[in-house]
């Protein structure tokens, strides 16, 4: 049962000297130059940064996006205890549908997104229409993001970002509930799945199909079909962006999971470097997808306003890959619960299909023309509807919380 | 000599001192994990150390001036299909006469000031060492040299300039030294101007593409029959993983680094600071020296942005390796090895590069050999075109005694 009287509300308000810093900051910020007709084959352009410092500068108003954040997205803090990491301040979302018996979700974000991410989801997702599925939404900002306080040591990984969302849910009277998540959130849900597979989650959605190619000694059948199954034409594209992707678009990846405090540095000193190394991914990562230049501060300011400051963010990477040793994925084991794959066009890791079966009991696979990594932001009513798909009636993860199935 | 080479001195703008120090002023740092020691990257007490040592200590006009104690120039040099680029560089001439024309060339993140403890060495005139003109310019992009403004810029046109400074100055014949990119593009002027301008060079970063099976199966035998061998590529291996991340970054996204590294002083610090500590063999640095090393990239001509994008120049943006395009020249090579060099390749492997004439190891000593170890360095050089050595008289008319 829920204690609505327990949750503690938090009204997002950063203090007007952090403000002003960034204002002072901003009005030194100083350019390099760029090779003639670069574009973006060097990274971000340099037109691109110039526009954004300028606007942010003079024009962004954060006090209005703040006001708009705060009245889209009803948010909390909620103190939880992590094993060995003593009690984190934990920032999340947290809307319910009209519906009683609405499924209870959780929705992680990944780097470099937030809370934000989740926006566009709620009202579709918590919406009370009838002959559709309808959710209570949770949505945490990860320890070190956003407004959630940071772990103080090393050693957080997969158990304890499981351990720390799980609470949360059960602290809000979700004891049972489904996942889901892209990016970091992918693993996290997995994480969960690993951790808590029946006990408390029930099924996960993921839009980042991400996992290790079968082995022989754990799953022989899948790794015998594998060899044997010639890539459908959209896996082999998929595999081909993968490699790209790895080759020349992980560099931000290598660096925060072995120095991330280095990069912390510049991160943390100057809003254009952040900018740069954040706005680099936003449009990278996305299909064809229009930001606004004040959608794109409004993201890029939560990393900069965010509570641990967003050196901290990129420790995850560090952490869940144990200093770039392993994939995070290798973290994930395989449960029985249900399992379904968003598969949008232009993620950026699409591994051949019958790899995600290493990761659980895939019942659900969705393939989508358009969208790309930022699927929730993208293509909000796709995910929607996918998930609505997936965990409704006639859908493969229909019923899993039991007296939740989200209707009326 | 050089009838179009002009003198230059180091002279940083009041207003760009005083913008650094507005920066300075505004520095935020951010927090640490308990204990993270190196574990993480630069720490955040090093860090917060120098860059508070910057804001209220470090003295950039007296640095200026021990600078300037350096003969300085600038010349413009023509590059096929990249215009003109005003080029800086140091030059001091030995007393002798007959003295090698030396090219020193430094990488990243050095610069010109690498040569500077070599230099009373290398020019010193003595009837019982050779002793050598020394040229050590600042790379396209780095320091006070001009950068290149269209894509493109690579190996060879990087080697292009090197031996075009070279012959405005009248060398017509010359050798080289160089450790980290200033190896790789030795590589490239071999290839290019082997022979006929570049007579024998030297490397303290002796390595090169890996052997395959089909172009030298020996080599590759090796690897599974010589356990020295395979340790250092297991720990060639290691050091990638751990210390790479850098070079992933400024092969794909040097225009995005350079946002922070343009607009963050002590993220620049942290960046490059983290690469001094780690791949040096007991050098202790002093908070001066760092800085003075970091303003050369903070003050730089062109920006400190414009320095990383030789890595993606160099590598299609990470589609290959450095060495593309390049290939084993007869050009004698001489090679040195320090033991805490991190980019290590096996000894055996020196001959893919060159036709190695001299090999030296020593027992001190890391990545940055002229700065660490200059007169281990120098002395190499000495052996290799003394008197008995395997270089001895590589330039006609010029064996470096007086």
């Amino acid at each position: 049962m829920i204690a609505p009287a327990a949750e503690q509300p938090f009204a997002l308000f950063v203090p007007d000297p952090d403000l002003a810093l960034l204002r002072e900051k901003l009005a030194l910020a100083r350019l390099p130059d760029e090779l003639d007709g670069a574009g973006w084959d060097y990274g971000v352009p340099l037109a691109d940064v110039r526009r954004l410092v300028a606007r942010w500068r003079d024009g962004f108003d954060w006090r209005a996006a703040e006001e708009a954040i705060n009245r889209d997205l009803p948010q909390f803090t909620r103190d939880v205890e992590v094993e060995g990491f003593g009690t984190l301040n934990v920032h999340y979302v947290h809307r319910r549908s009209a519906r009683e018996n609405a499924v209870p979700l959780l929705f992680v974000h990944g780097w470099p997104g937030s809370f934000l991410e989740v926006r566009k989801l709620l009202p579709l997702l918590t919406a009370d229409v009838p002959d559709q599925p309808s959710f209570h939404v949770v949505a945490l900002s990860l320890p070190g993001f956003g407004f959630s306080e940071a772990p103080k040591k090393g050693g957080f990984v997969h158990k304890q970002y499981g351990e720390l969302a799980n609470k949360l849910m059960i602290s809000l009277g979700y004891d049972a509930y489904v996942v889901q998540g892209g990016d970091w959130g992918h693993y996290i849900a997995g994480s969960l799945a690993t951790y808590y597979a029946h006990t408390h989650v029930k099924g996960w959605l993921s839009n980042y199909p991400h996992a290790q190619p079968p082995k022989l000694s754990k799953s022989p059948w899948l790794w015998l079909t594998d060899l044997v199954t010639p890539y459908s034409e959209r896996e082999k594209e998929g595999w081909a962006r993968t490699k790209e992707f790895r080759a020349r678009g992980s560099g931000y990846s290598h660096e925060q999971a072995t120095q991330p405090q280095t990069v912390g540095y510049s991160l943390g000193d100057s809003p254009v470097g952040l900018l740069g190394w954040i706005y680099e991914k936003l449009v990278r990562w996305t299909n064809g997808y229009r930001w606004e230049d004040d959608e794109v501060l409004e993201w890029v300011s939560v990393y900069w306003f965010s509570r641990a400051g967003p050196a901290a963010s990129v420790r995850i990477y560090l952490e869940m890959t144990n200093r770039f040793e392993r994939r995070a994925v290798d973290g994930i084991e395989w449960t029985s619960i249900p399992l379904g794959f968003s598969l949008f066009a232009k993620e950026l890791n699409q591994v051949p299909r019958k790899w995600l079966r290493t990761l659980g009991n895939v019942v659900f696979e969705s393939e989508h023309e358009h969208g790309g990594h930022f699927a929730a932001h993208e293509e909000p009513e796709a995910l929607a509807s996918d998930i609505r798909r997936m965990f409704g009636k006639g859908g493969p993860g229909f019923g899993v919380v039991p007296g939740k199935d989200g209707y009326v | 000599m050089g009838s179009w080479a002009k003198p230059f001195t180091v002279q940083v703008s009041d207003a760009d001192l005083e913008l650094l120090h507005k920066k300075l002023e505004l520095a935020t740092f951010p927090d640490e994990l308990e204990g993270a020691g190196w574990d993480y990257g630069a720490p955040l007490a090093d860090v917060k150390r120098i860059t508070e040592y910057w804001r209220d200590k470090f003295d950039w006009r007296k640095t200026e001036e021990t600078i300037n104690q350096l003969p300085q120039f600038t010349t413009e040099i023509e590059v096929e299909g990249h215009g003109s680029l005003n080029i800086h560089f140091v030059h001091q001439k030995s007393a002798a006469e007959n003295a090698i024309p030396l090219l020193f060339v430094h990488g990243w993140p050095g610069s010109f000031l690498e040569v500077r403890k070599l230099l009373p060495i290398l020019t010193a005139a003595s009837p019982d060492q050779p002793s050598f003109h020394v040229v050590a310019p600042s790379l396209p992009g780095f320091g006070f040299s001009e950068a290149p403004t269209k894509p493109g810029f690579g190996g060879y046109q990087h080697a292009e300039v090197l031996n075009k400074l070279m012959l405005s100055l009248g060398y017509n014949e010359y050798v080289y030294q160089a450790g980290d990119l200033g190896h790789v593009l030795g590589v490239y002027v071999a290839n290019a101007y082997g022979h006929k301008h570049l007579k024998a060079w030297h490397t303290n970063m002796p390595t090169y593409r890996a052997p395959t099976f089909w172009s030298n199966p020996l080599l590759i035998l090796e690897i599974f029959t010589n356990k020295a061998v395979s340790q250092t590529l297991e720990q060639a291996s290691r050091t990638w993983k751990k210390g790479g991340g850098y070079y992933m970054v400024q092969t794909t996204v040097p225009q995005t680094l350079a946002y922070s590294f343009a607009d963050s002083p002590d993220g620049l610090l942290a960046w490059i600071y983290e690469k001094l500590a780690r791949i040096v063999d007991d050098y202790h640095w002093t908070e001066d020296e760092v800085l003075e090393w970091i303003s050369i990239y903070w003050f730089s001509r062109a920006g400190p942005g414009a320095n990383v994008r030789i890595y993606y120049e160099l590598t299609g943006g990470n589609k290959h390796d450095m060495f593309e395009g390049t290939k084993w020249t007869s050009v004698p090579l001489g090679t040195s090895y320090f033991p805490k060099e991190p980019i290590r390749f096996p000894k055996s492997w020196a001959c893919l590069i060159g036709k190695v004439v001299f090999q030296a190891e020593h027992d001190k000593g890391g990545h940055f050999a002229a700065h660490e170890q200059p007169e281990k360095l120098a002395g190499d050089l000495r052996m290799m075109f003394g008197k008995g050595g395997p270089a001895y008289g590589i330039v006609p008319g010029k064996d470096g005694y007086a």
